[in-house]
């Protein structure tokens, strides 16, 4: 009977969870325009300091070992705060995009698609990067951990330009010439 | 009211199955067959089967043994279909999108892998009839479908969720009304399959799914073959603003070199 009651407990669980989406997914189409206003901005300056290997540089020369681990993980804790927004802000562009996926115009229909598909990317990468970042804060001394974060930030930012791009495709495109 | 034999028992073994025979046809009628390949399949099939589960039932000349082998039967043809229906969903929701077809190939067979796992360390810890060994077997069958079908659905739900990838209206009744036959499904013959339950408790769980399968063919009646009402959204504005700033820091980052300690 153990074996019933867990199996009970899982479909019970996931038929709520389906429900839930059911619902919320009625929601959101009658919602709609507010989608917008669902985005946080992201706070550049503080994102710059927090991922300055400068200041990590400074950091670790001046701070003892034990307390600079500490320091480290704070530093990728607050890292973690602004990938999560990047994140979200990308979920919103996905449903602005797919609300453009209905236009009659062939242009945007274009546009939106691949608006969807870069945010959509922004979105796994940011996931991607999350999981690396809190591998990171098990291990702040592991030298593993770093590489793979820049990786994914690397992605972050090639989907991020192809958005600005689509955004604006009569500015200039980025492309990292230092890279 | 609530026992076997009685009218609402006869309604709802009978009823559903012909209404998912006449969804199966206007799914023809109007052309859809050809985007729902393994839902057309399965509406004509899985009826076809469960109705002639009923006339074995009825036919005092069949035998319970032969009986449970038509019930046997049906299962190993509904099986395959349902995971074929599963697959037709999980590649009309991720299909389309370039970005996650790789990563959603890669969620799916995980989680396939790991339902396959779980259902069978389940069906080995359950009890097996060693006298009526073919019913403990169709009900051990039973929950190892639903748990696989149930976990796939809801994998498939929990990424497009994640994702917010939205699902047109045919295709997301469809997996609704799978997913919500599924979880129902899965408790029942868990409990079932693992309960020395009371004839009368019986009864009622086959009541329970018999309900929860009218839903869901009334859920894919609806999703299906009711129009949605067309309401004229303005365009969302797209916050350039935003994007150039994301832009412009992760640029940035590209560039910088994490401290190693």
């Amino acid at each position: 009977m153990t074996l019933a009651f867990i199996l009970v407990i899982a479909a019970a669980l996931a038929l709520v969870f389906i429900l839930s989406v059911t619902l919320s997914r009625n929601q959101q189409i009658s919602r709609g325009v507010g989608l917008a206003a669902q985005i946080q901005p992201i706070d550049v300056e503080a994102f710059r300091t927090l991922v300055d290997p400068l200041e990590d540089d400074y950091l670790r020369r001046r701070l003892p070992a034990a307390e600079f681990r500490l320091v480290r993980r704070e530093r990728l804790r607050a890292t973690a705060a602004y990938v999560r927004t990047a994140g979200r802000n990308a979920a919103v562009l996905v449903s602005m995009g797919q609300s453009a996926l209905s236009a009659n115009d062939a242009q945007t229909v274009d546009a939106a698609r691949q608006l969807v598909d870069n945010a959509l990317l922004l979105r796994r990468n940011a996931a991607l990067a999350l999981i690396r970042i809190y591998v990171a804060l098990a291990w702040p001394n592991s030298v593993m951990a770093v590489a793979p974060i820049l990786h994914g930030y690397e992605q972050l930012s090639g989907s991020a330009m192809l958005l600005g791009r689509l955004q604006n495709p009569t500015a200039p495109v980025r492309i990292s010439a230092t890279l | 009211m609530l026992r076997a034999h009685s009218f609402l028992w006869h309604y709802l073994w009978v009823a559903p199955n012909v209404l998912l025979l006449f969804v199966g046809l206007l799914i023809w009628k109007r052309g859809l067959r050809m985007r729902f390949p393994a839902f057309f399949a399965f509406a004509f099939l899985s009826a076809i089967a469960h109705l002639a589960l009923y006339a074995a039932d009825e036919m005092p000349s069949i035998t319970a043994e032969n009986f449970w082998r038509i019930d046997w039967a049906g299962l190993l043809i509904e099986g395959p279909l349902k995971f074929a229906l599963v697959g037709e969903i999980f590649a009309q929701v991720f299909g389309s999108y370039a970005s996650l077809a790789r990563l959603g190939k890669f969620l799916i067979r995980s989680a396939g892998v790991a339902l396959v796992l779980a259902a069978a360390i389940a069906a080995a810890y359950t009890p097996k009839d060693g006298v009526f060994g073919i019913i403990s077997g169709a009900h051990l069958l039973e929950q190892t479908i639903y748990l696989i079908e149930a976990g796939l659905l809801a994998a498939i739900f929990i990424a497009s969720s994640y994702f917010r990838l939205s699902i047109d209206r045919p295709l997301f009744g469809i997996a609704l009304g799978l997913s919500i036959s599924a979880c129902v499904h899965l408790a029942t013959w868990a409990v079932i399959a693992n309960g020395g339950w009371a004839n009368s408790t019986r009864a009622r769980l086959d009541f329970l799914n018999m309900a929860t399968y009218h839903v869901c063919v009334l859920i894919w009646f609806y999703y299906l073959l009711v129009p949605a009402r067309v309401s004229q959204k303005p365009a969302v504005p797209l916050p350039e603003n935003d994007l150039d700033l994301w832009n412009r820091e992760l640029e940035r980052l590209v560039h910088q070199r994490l401290p190693q300690p």
